[in-house]
C-alpha cells in the first residue's frame, strides 16, 4: 500500500496546506440493512461543512468493507479501531466501529505530526465512552440525533486538544 | 500518448489492434453497422494451429498512440480496415487513393489492410483483389465477416514470422534498441557498445517478444519470455521497461486465471464458455490450445515444467502490478501507461474480490497527473473511476466521482455546459447516496440517511434541470425535496424552496403524471402530502333532516355472518381493515356530503391551498373543491371538503386533491399512515326528495328539554288554558325527486302533565290529495294546537283552603292573585328564569311531529327521510279561583260550594260546566258561580259538579281542580250574564 502511495506524484504541486487543525467526529448508526446517516457531526472551520459530509460519507464504503472484512474472521474479538480508512490529499480519515456497528470517523489534516495512531486511538475511546453514556441515557432513542450536551462538550474538548 | 484509453484491461494485451475507418463519405449509421458487423470477428482461431488470435476494433486511434507500439504491441495498429462508398467507376481510383493515404497514417506498422468499397458495380468490381472487396450495397453483404476472418488469418502469418523472426536467438547479430517516443533524444550518442546498452536492447527485445508471443496465443512462451526481459532489465535498472516486462508478465498470468477477461462485459469473448472454463483455470487443469502445442519453434526455455512456474499466482500479480506502476511512476512522460495499468489493475482486483486493495490503486490513480487535461477527457476520467469504484463496491465513492464528473461537465470554464449530461450522471449518483425519487420509500417512518448530502443533490437536480429547460423536471424534483427533506430544512430554505418552486410552476405547473426521461427512467409523482399534513378524516352523516332511514319492514339482517361469536374480546381487524370499514350512516345520491380533515401547516409562513377537493372511487362523485388558506405553523385545523354524488352505491373516499405553489397532487390515504380515519367506505343510496318546512308561528328560541331527538326545526306559542292556535305548516319540495309518500305523526314529549283532548290535531287527507308534489312545489298542512291542562294539585293556588277547609266562611286568597295579575311580560320574563318558582303557573307542553317522507328510487329500495318538527307551547291559566266557601244547602247531605273564579287574561273567555250554564268573564272580572256539593256520598258526585269543576269534598280537601275554558273571546259575546248571584241547582 505505501509502495502505491509514495507514487502520488504530480499532485505535490496541488496540496495547500490548512493552517487550521480540521477534524471531524461523525457517528453512524448502522442498521441491519445498510442505510447510514449521522447521528452526530462536528467540524472546525464550520464554514465548508458540506465537503467534510461528503468526505465521510465517502469512506464508509471503506469502513463497510473492512467491517465485512473483519467480520468474517473473528466476530467476537474484534478491534474496534479500523486504523486509517484512507488517505486524501489533505486529511487523514481514521474510523472505527462499535460491537452493536456504530461508526465513528475522525478526519484530521494530514499536515498534522502530532496526531499518532495512539493518540487517535484514544481519541476514539473517549468518544465511545462518552457515546455509551448517551445511550444510557433512558430519554435517548436510539437511532436519533445526538444532542447530549455532555457529549458536545467532550467532542470540543478534544477539537480543541488537538489543533 | 496523451489520452489514455480507459476501458483498457489486462487481455487486451493479446490481442491485436485493427482500426476500421470510414474513407470519403459514408453515412454514419451504415458504418457502424458494418463496424459492427466486423467487431464480431474478435476471435478467430487459426487453421493448422489451435491458436486463438484476438481482435480490438477501434474506428478512432490516435497515431501518436501508435508510436508506443513497440513499448506495449498491442497498441500497435496492425490491420487498417477501411469502409467506403463508391458510386461509379470513375470515383475509383480517387477512392483508391484515399485508401493509400490513409494506410500511410499508420503505415509503419500495419501488417495488413483491406478495403470493403460499397455501391461500386461493374468491371472494377469483377476483379478479384486480395486487399479490395466490392460490394453492391450496405444491406447486400453476406460474406463479410469471412473476409474479415481471411484478413485476421493474413494478419497472423505477419504476426507468426515477426515473432519467429524476433525470438530465434541470433546472437551474433546486433539487437537494435526499442523504444518509446519520449527516449528518442535521451539515446543520442549513447555509447552502442557498452555492455549495460546491450542488455538493455536484448532486455527490451526480450519483452517484444513476449508481447508477440502473447499475441499470437502463446502464453508460456510469452511468459518465459517476459521473466527473462524482467531479468536483463532489472539489472541494467532500466524503469521503465522494467515496469512494461512486469505488466506483461501479470497481463499473461491474468489472461491465464482468468480466462472469462476482467473488463466486466463480454468483451468479444464467448462469456459462456469462459465461465466454465474458468473453474478448470483455477485448478490449474486447464490446458490452454495455444500454450500447450507450440505450433513452430518452441522458445528456448519453455517446457512443460516451467509452466507452473512461470504463471504467478493471483497475490503475485496484484505484487508484481505495484511494482510496474511503481517504476511507471518514475516517468513523467509514461503517466498514461502508470493509469491504465492501475485500472487493469483495478479490474483484476475487482475479480479477485480484493476490495481495499483495488481502492488503494484507485487512490493512486486519482493522483496520476496527466499534465493539461481538457474538459472532456477529466469527465471520462471521473466517469471511469466512479464506474471503478462501483465495480469493487465503493457505491457512495462512486456516486461522488460521478457527481464530480456531473460538475465538470457544467464547469464555468466550458463555453457550452452540457446541462444534460450533468443531469444525467447526477441522476446516476442517486443510489449511491441511497435516495430514490419514488416518494413512497419515504412515507415508511422517518427519514433515514445522510440528509445534509442529499439535500445538497437534489439542489442541483433542480438547477441542472432549469438549466436543461425542463421546468417540469425542476418541479418534480422541488416537490421531492419538499416533501421527503421538509423536516430537515431550516425556516429560511423552507422559504427558498418554495418560493423557487413558485417560480418553476408559473412556468410549468407540477402535475400527477409520472414523467419518462428519455432514457427511459421514470420519475414518479410526488403528492405533496405534507403541505399540509392532514392528521385525520372523518366522513359525516347528513344532517338529521336529511338523513334517509330503512323502512323497518325492509330491515336486513345486520348480524354479521363473520364470527359464530356475539362478543368477543380479541379485536380482529387490523388497522388496515379499518379504513376499509364501513361506516353506519349512509350518504344520499344527488345530495351534498361532507368530510372533515382535522389539517395543520408545518411551513413557517401562510400556506395557500387552492382545489382542494375530495378522491373517491366506486360512484361518480362530483367534489366540489374548496380553497383554504392556513396561518404559519397553525395547529390543528378542520376543513370540510365536500361533493354531491352522483350515483349509488357504494362510495370510497381514497384520498384528497390539493393545489399547491402550482403543484397539485393527489394524496392517496392509503399512502399515509400518519393519517387517522374512522372508515372510509359509506354506502351511497339513491336519490330522495328533500323537503323543506316552514311554519305560521315564529321558531322557538329554546329548544326543546328532552332533546332525545335532534329537531328540523321547532316552534314555540305560548296559550292561556284552553286556547286553541292554528299552526300551518307549508312544506316544499327543494329536492329533484317527486314526493310520493307523506305521513305525520307526533307525539307529546312530557307526560307528567295530563293532557285531556287532542294537543295536536290536523287533517292529512288535503295535502295528501296534492301528491305527488313536484320539486319546487309545496303543500300545507294546518295543524290545531289545543292546550287543556289540569291547572289543580300541587299548586298552591288554593292551600289555604286546606286549613281552613271546614269553615264555611269565605276566605280570601290574596297572594296568587296579586302575582298573576302582574303585567304578562313580567310573567313571562319571571317565567324563563325561574320556571319553578311557586307562584308561576305557567305550565310547558311540549311534542314532536315526524313528516315521513319518501320518493324516487330512494322510496323503491325503501328508504325514507323524515322532518320533525318541536311545537313548544306555554300553557298559562286562564281563570283563578280565588275564593272558595260553602253554604249549607237545604238538604243535609248537601252543601253548595260557592267558587270566585278570576279571569286573568285580557280577553273574555268563556266559561262553561256540565249544565251547560255558561259564564262569561270579562278580563280581569272575578265572579261568583256556585256550585253544589254533596258530603261524601259517592252517588251524589257527578250531580254535584258544577259549572264543569268537578270537585271532591273529601276529607276536606280538594284534590283536584279541572278546568274548562273556552277560547277568549275578543267581544263580549251576547248571553252575557250578569248574574251576581248564583242560584243552586237542587240535585
Amino acid at each position: 500500500m505505501h509502495q502505491v502511495r509514495l507514487q502520488i506524484k504530480g499532485s505535490d504541486e496541488a496540496r495547500y496546506s490548512y493552517s487550521i487543525d480540521v477534524q471531524i467526529s461523525a457517528v453512524l448508526q448502522y442498521w441491519s440493512k445498510p442505510k447510514n446517516y449521522p447521528l452526530f457531526i462536528r467540524s472546525v472551520p464550520v464554514q465548508n461543512e458540506l465537503k467534510f459530509h461528503y468526505t465521510v460519507h465517502t469512506s464508509l464504503d471503506v469502513v463497510e468493507e473492512k467491517i465485512s472484512a473483519v467480520g468474517k474472521a473473528m466476530a467476537d474479538q474484534r478491534e474496534l479501531y479500523l486504523g486509517l480508512l484512507y488517505p486524501t490529499e489533505d486529511y487523514k480519515v481514521y474510523g472505527y466501529v462499535t460491537n452493536s456497528k456504530v461508526k465513528f470517523v475522525i478526519v484530521v489534516d494530514s499536515s498534522n505530526t502530532s496526531l499518532r495512531d495512539n493518540e487517535i486511538r484514544s481519541m476514539f475511546r473517549k468518544l465511545h465512552n462518552s457515546f455509551t453514556d448517551v445511550m444510557c441515557n433512558p430519554f435517548y432513542n436510539p437511532g436519533d440525533t445526538i444532542q447530549s450536551k455532555a457529549f458536545d462538550s467532550i467532542v470540543s474538548a478534544m477539537m480543541v486538544q488537538a489543533s | 500518448m496523451s489520452i489514455p484509453d480507459y476501458m483498457q484491461c489486462a487481455e487486451d494485451h493479446q490481442t491485436v489492434l485493427v482500426v476500421v475507418q470510414p474513407v470519403g463519405i459514408v453515412p454514419e449509421d451504415e458504418f457502424f453497422r458494418i463496424y459492427k458487423r466486423i467487431t464480431s470477428v474478435a476471435q478467430v482461431s487459426i487453421r493448422d494451429s489451435q491458436r486463438n488470435l484476438y481482435i480490438r476494433y477501434r474506428h478512432h486511434y490516435l497515431p501518436e498512440n501508435n508510436e508506443w507500439g513497440d513499448f506495449q504491441t498491442h497498441r500497435k495498429v496492425v490491420g487498417l480496415i477501411s469502409v467506403t462508398t463508391c458510386g461509379s467507376a470513375k470515383e475509383w481510383p480517387q477512392t483508391s487513393d484515399r485508401f493509400h493515404c490513409q494506410k500511410d497514417v499508420f503505415g509503419a506498422t500495419l501488417y495488413d489492410s483491406r478495403l470493403l468499397v460499397f455501391g461500386l458495380q461493374g468491371e472494377i468490381a469483377e476483379q478479384q483483389r486480395t486487399d479490395v472487396a466490392f460490394y453492391p450495397s450496405y444491406d447486400d453483404c453476406p460474406d463479410v465477416e469471412k473476409r474479415v476472418e481471411d484478413f485476421v488469418e493474413s494478419i497472423f502469418i505477419v504476426l507468426e514470422s515477426k515473432r519467429l523472426d524476433r525470438a530465434t536467438d541470433k546472437s551474433g547479430d546486433k539487437i537494435p534498441l526499442l523504444c518509446v517516443p519520449f527516449e528518442k533524444k535521451d539515446f543520442v550518442g549513447l555509447d552502442t557498445d557498452s555492455r549495460h546498452y546491450k542488455k538493455c536492447c536484448q532486455g527490451r527485445m526480450r519483452k517484444h517478444v513476449g508481447d508477440l508471443c502473447l499475441q499470437a496465443g502463446m502464453l508460456q512462451d510469452a511468459l518465459v519470455h517476459y521473466h527473462m526481459a524482467v531479468e536483463l532489465l532489472r539489472s541494467v535498472n532500466d524503469f521503465l521497461w522494467l515496469g512494461a516486462a512486469l505488466e506483461g508478465l501479470c497481463s499473461a498470468s491474468v489472461i491465464f486465471h482468468y480466462p472469462g477477461g476482467t473488463a466486466g462485459k463480454a468483451s468479444g469473448r464467448e462469456p459462456s464458455l469462459a465461465r466454465g472454463q474458468g473453474q478448470a483455470a483455477d485448478t490449474g487443469k486447464r490446458h490452454r490450445p495455444g500454450a500447450l502445442t507450440a505450433n513452430g519453434i518452441s522458445a528456448d526455455t519453455s517446457s512443460e515444467i516451467g509452466r507452473a512456474k512461470n504463471c504467478l499466482g493471483p497475490e503475485d500479480i496484484i505484487e508484481k502490478y505495484k511494482e510496474s506502476i511503481s517504476y511507471y511512476g518514475k516517468y513523467k512522460n509514461a503517466g498514461v501507461i502508470e493509469l491504465e495499468a492501475c485500472v487493469k489493475a483495478v479490474r483484476v482486483l475487482a475479480i479477485q474480490k480484493r476490495v481495499m486493495e483495488a481502492s488503494e490503486f484507485l487512490q493512486n490513480a486519482v493522483y496520476i497527473n496527466l499534465g493539461q487535461l481538457s474538459e472532456e477527457e477529466k469527465i471520462q476520467r471521473y466517469s471511469i473511476l466512479s464506474e471503478l469504484y462501483h465495480l469493487i463496491g465503493f457505491h457512495r465513492k462512486s456516486a461522488f466521482f460521478k457527481r464530480v464528473a456531473a460538475m465538470q461537465c457544467v464547469a464555468p470554464t466550458i463555453p457550452e455546459p452540457g446541462w444534460r449530461a450533468c443531469y444525467k450522471l447526477l441522476l446516476e449518483t442517486l443510489p449511491g447516496y441511497s435516495l430514490c425519487l419514488d416518494p413512497k420509500d419515504f412515507s415508511k417512518g422517518s427519514h433515514r440517511g445522510w440528509a445534509a448530502v442529499q439535500v445538497r443533490l437534489l439542489h442541483e437536480l433542480v438547477y441542472a434541470s432549469r438549466r436543461m429547460g425542463n421546468p417540469g423536471l425542476s418541479v418534480r424534483h422541488l416537490s421531492f425535496l419538499l416533501q421527503t427533506m421538509l423536516d430537515l430544512l431550516s425556516d429560511q430554505e423552507k422559504k427558498e424552496v418554495t418560493q423557487s418552486l413558485e417560480n418553476y410552476t408559473s412556468k410549468c405547473p407540477g402535475g400527477m403524471e409520472v414523467l419518462t426521461l428519455p432514457d427511459g427512467l421514470k420519475l414518479p409523482p410526488v403528492p405533496l402530502s405534507k403541505l399540509p399534513i392532514v392528521r385525520s378524516v372523518k366522513l359525516l352523516d347528513l344532517p338529521v333532516s336529511l338523513r334517509p332511514h330503512k323502512q323497518k319492514g325492509l330491515l336486513e339482517n345486520n348480524l354479521s355472518s363473520k364470527s359464530p361469536f356475539i362478543y368477543s374480546p380479541i379485536i380482529m381487524h387490523t388497522r388496515g381493515e379499518e379504513r376499509t370499514k364501513k361506516i353506519e350512516f349512509r350518504w344520499v345520491q344527488g345530495d351534498v356530503c361532507e368530510v372533515q380533515l382535522m389539517v395543520y401547516n408545518p411551513m413557517p409562513f401562510e400556506l395557500r391551498v387552492e382545489h382542494m377537493g375530495l378522491l373517491t372511487s366506486g360512484v361518480e362523485f362530483e367534489a366540489l373543491p374548496a380553497a383554504l388558506s392556513l396561518p404559519a405553523e397553525s395547529g390543528l385545523y378542520p376543513v370540510t371538503l365536500v361533493g354531491v354524488p352522483r350515483t349509488a352505491g357504494n362510495i370510497n373516499i381514497n384520498g384528497y386533491h390539493t393545489s399547491v405553489f402550482g403543484v397539485t397532487s393527489d394524496c392517496l390515504l392509503d399512502g399515509l399512515p400518519s393519517v387517522r380515519t374512522s372508515g372510509c367506505v359509506v354506502e351511497v343510496i339513491p336519490s330522495l326528495p328533500r323537503l323543506q318546512l316552514s311554519t305560521s308561528l315564529p321558531r322557538s328560541a329554546h329548544p326543546l328539554r328532552p332533546s332525545k331527538e335532534e329537531l328540523s326545526s321547532s316552534v314555540s306559542v305560548q296559550l292561556f288554558n284552553g286556547e286553541t292556535q292554528q299552526l300551518t305548516i307549508t312544506l316544499e319540495n327543494i329536492g329533484s325527486e317527486d314526493l310520493e309518500t307523506l305521513e305525520v305523526t307526533s307525539k307529546t314529549c312530557n307526560t307528567k302533565e295530563k293532557l285531556f283532548g287532542e294537543f295536536l290535531s290536523w287533517d292529512l287527507e288535503e295535502a295528501v290529495s296534492q301528491l305527488p308534489l313536484k320539486p319546487g312545489q309545496s303543500v300545507t298542512l294546518t295543524v290545531n294546537v289545543k292546550v287543556r291542562l289540569d291547572f289543580s294539585g300541587g299548586e298552591n293556588l288554593l292551600q289555604d283552603l286546606n286549613d281552613d277547609g271546614i269553615s264555611v266562611t269565605g276566605l280570601p286568597i290574596s297572594s296568587p292573585l296579586r302575582q298573576v295579575l302582574k303585567p304578562r311580560a313580567e310573567t313571562k320574563a319571571l317565567g324563563s328564569e325561574s320556571s319553578k318558582t311557586d307562584y308561576n303557573h305557567v305550565k310547558t307542553l311540549e311534542a314532536v311531529m315526524t313528516f315521513k317522507y319518501s320518493g324516487g328510487a330512494g322510496k323503491v329500495e325503501g328508504y325514507y327521510r323524515h322532518l320533525s318538527l318541536g311545537v313548544h307551547v306555554d300553557v298559562e291559566p286562564s281563570v283563578f279561583f280565588t275564593r272558595v266557601s260553602t253554604l249549607p244547602a237545604t238538604r243535609t247531605r248537601q252543601c253548595h260550594l260557592l267558587l270566585d273564579v278570576f279571569n286573568s287574561t285580557e280577553h273574555e273567555l268563556m266559561v262553561s260546566a256540565n249544565n251547560n250554564q255558561d259564564l262569561v268573564l270579562h278580563p280581569s272580572e272575578c265572579q261568583r258561580p256556585a256550585a253544589g256539593s254533596s258530603r261524601g256520598e259517592p252517588s251524589l258526585y257527578r250531580s254535584m259538579s258544577l259549572v264543569g269543576w268537578r270537585s271532591r269534598w273529601l276529607s276536606s280537601t280538594f284534590t283536584r281542580y279541572p278546568s274548562r275554558t273556552r277560547k277568549p273571546c275578543a267581544t263580549p259575546t251576547p248571553n252575557y250574564w250578569r248574574r251576581r248571584g248564583f242560584t243552586p241547582r237542587p240535585p
